[in-house]
């Protein structure tokens, strides 16, 4: 009985319907269901050889329900919104608005990303427009570096300080004069986001 | 800056949106909460009715976030509901009047490329351009309509109007890797890198582009992208506006090209001398 579960490729024990159930109540996810797996989308990819499955793959993976798989992979993460994908894609599936539900749910259930600056670049870059309600590109690069490591320390610095002699960024922060309305809406979404 | 120096000539009035926010990227704040993303977006479109005015970009990321939220406050009456409530609360409010538009339509389709070749004064002769639209500019369709996602023709046409030569490049709508420079750089290296290497085998003298994010990379990222794979490439990156500038004759320092990251002297150089 043991081996007949073992050579199957995917045990029920690593599937979860409701994750399926769920990531169809996400923009993205509602018509997921209508993929053909035709390809168009893996095929479209211009990051698809830094990926580990394609987004095709991916689609089908959630369909199935595999939660812990899609959510680890880099896929999701290695997406750059470049919409190639979803221009062609036959069913109309809004496939980089579904990789970034993806995220959502693998940062909210701080599920591991093998590279760690991509979840804390999402959670920088909100944390810095809350502060100023613009974005202070200095302070996202240096709290996003390995400040342990020399090499890309150096590579760094000399990146900011070729901007910087260009005029491209400045060394004070952003300051908007109604700062407050925006200090509403971070509260008032962030709150909404728990209920 | 080169932006404003083509307005004087064209004669567009472009008002910055007073106290305007960033608006959240197109999934920088996207991923991490989308109610917040909508929100930011919205309190910009506020800020523009408020002024009876519709919004035009000149970053592809901004034209497509803004757009989203637009279409998703459309089409979600839920979504608007939760949205009204945050932003009413922080003192605004948003009917759906504003119109988000991107620089470079506006240019083909309200000024018309007919009427900016009338003020060429130095017909770009004998310059190859490689028209690099990237990704968010025309696409998706449901978002992007001005032009074709797949083969989109404006920026070619702008070239041509201003006397240079646009060529057939076959990268112009592939992605540069846009916020991977942050969180994966070598990704973004390599995709870039083929972007650039392209347009050298089809010898452009440049680029010209529409996207300050894609500007980054292609050109902020250059040296990067040459340490990075031993290989020198050196293809000056220049802002459509930049290259418009040049082409009605106006000051290099005006239209900022002194703060490109790869020099385009060569360049300038090549139409003092033709």
């Amino acid at each position: 009985m043991k081996s007949e579960v073992a050579h199957r490729h995917i045990t029920a024990q690593a599937i979860d319907p409701l994750f399926t159930e769920k990531v169809k109540k996400m923009r993205g996810g509602e018509n997921i269901l209508d993929c053909i797996q035709c390809g168009v989308c893996a095929g479209s990819c211009h990051a698809r050889f830094a990926m580990d499955y394609s987004p095709m793959q991916i689609i089908k993976m959630v369909q199935l329900g595999m939660r812990q798989p899609v959510l680890e992979s880099s896929t999701i993460w290695i997406c750059a919104s470049c919409y190639s994908c979803a221009t062609r894609c036959p069913r109309g599936i809004d496939i980089p608005a579904l990789m970034s539900g993806l995220k959502n749910i693998a940062m909210a259930n701080n599920v591991p990303c093998a590279i760690e600056t991509k979840p804390k670049f999402h959670k920088t870059f909100v944390e810095i427009l809350r502060k100023y309600g613009r974005m202070h590109e200095p302070q996202l690069q240096m709290k996003l570096i390995n400040k342990t490591n020399p090499k890309e320390l150096f590579r760094n610095a000399s990146l900011g300080l070729r901007l910087w002699r260009k005029g491209k960024i400045k060394l004070q922060p952003p300051k908007l004069e109604n700062s407050a309305s925006i200090a509403t809406i971070f509260e008032n979404t962030l709150k909404n986001e728990e209920e | 800056m080169s932006c404003k120096a083509v307005n004087t000539v064209l004669g567009i009035e472009l008002i910055e949106i007073p106290d305007w926010n960033c608006c959240g990227s197109i999934d920088a704040v996207y991923a991490y909460n989308p109610l917040l993303s909508i929100a930011l977006s919205t309190r910009n479109l506020s800020l523009a009715e408020n002024m009876k005015m519709d919004i035009v970009t000149l970053c592809s990321a901004c034209y497509f976030t803004l757009s989203r939220a637009n279409k998703v406050l459309r089409e979600d009456a839920s979504l608007k509901g939760k949205i009204d409530k945050v932003i009413n609360d922080a003192g605004l409010k948003y009917a759906g009047e504003v119109k988000v538009r991107h620089y470079l339509d506006v240019l083909a389709n309200d000024v018309g490329f007919d009427k900016i070749s009338q003020y060429v004064k130095l017909p770009l002769k004998g310059l190859k351009v490689a028209p690099y639209y990237g990704c968010l500019l025309v696409r998706p369709p449901k978002i992007s309509n001005f032009d074709d996602p797949e083969h989109p023709t404006s920026m070619d046409n702008l070239i041509t109007a201003l006397g240079a030569q646009s060529v057939n490049y076959p990268d112009k709508t592939k992605c540069c890797g846009a916020s991977l420079a942050i969180t994966d750089e070598s990704v973004m290296l390599e995709m870039t890198k083929s972007l650039l290497l392209d347009a050298k085998d089809l010898e452009a003298d440049c680029i010209v582009m529409p996207c300050p994010m894609c500007h980054f990379n292609l050109d902020a990222k250059q040296k990067d992208i040459e340490s990075h794979f031993n290989i020198k490439i050196d293809l000056p990156i220049l802002y459509i506006t930049q290259l418009i500038g040049l082409a009605f004759e106006l000051d290099p320092k005006e239209l900022g090209l002194h703060r490109n990251v790869v020099s385009p002297k060569r360049l300038l150089n090549r139409l003092k001398n033709a």
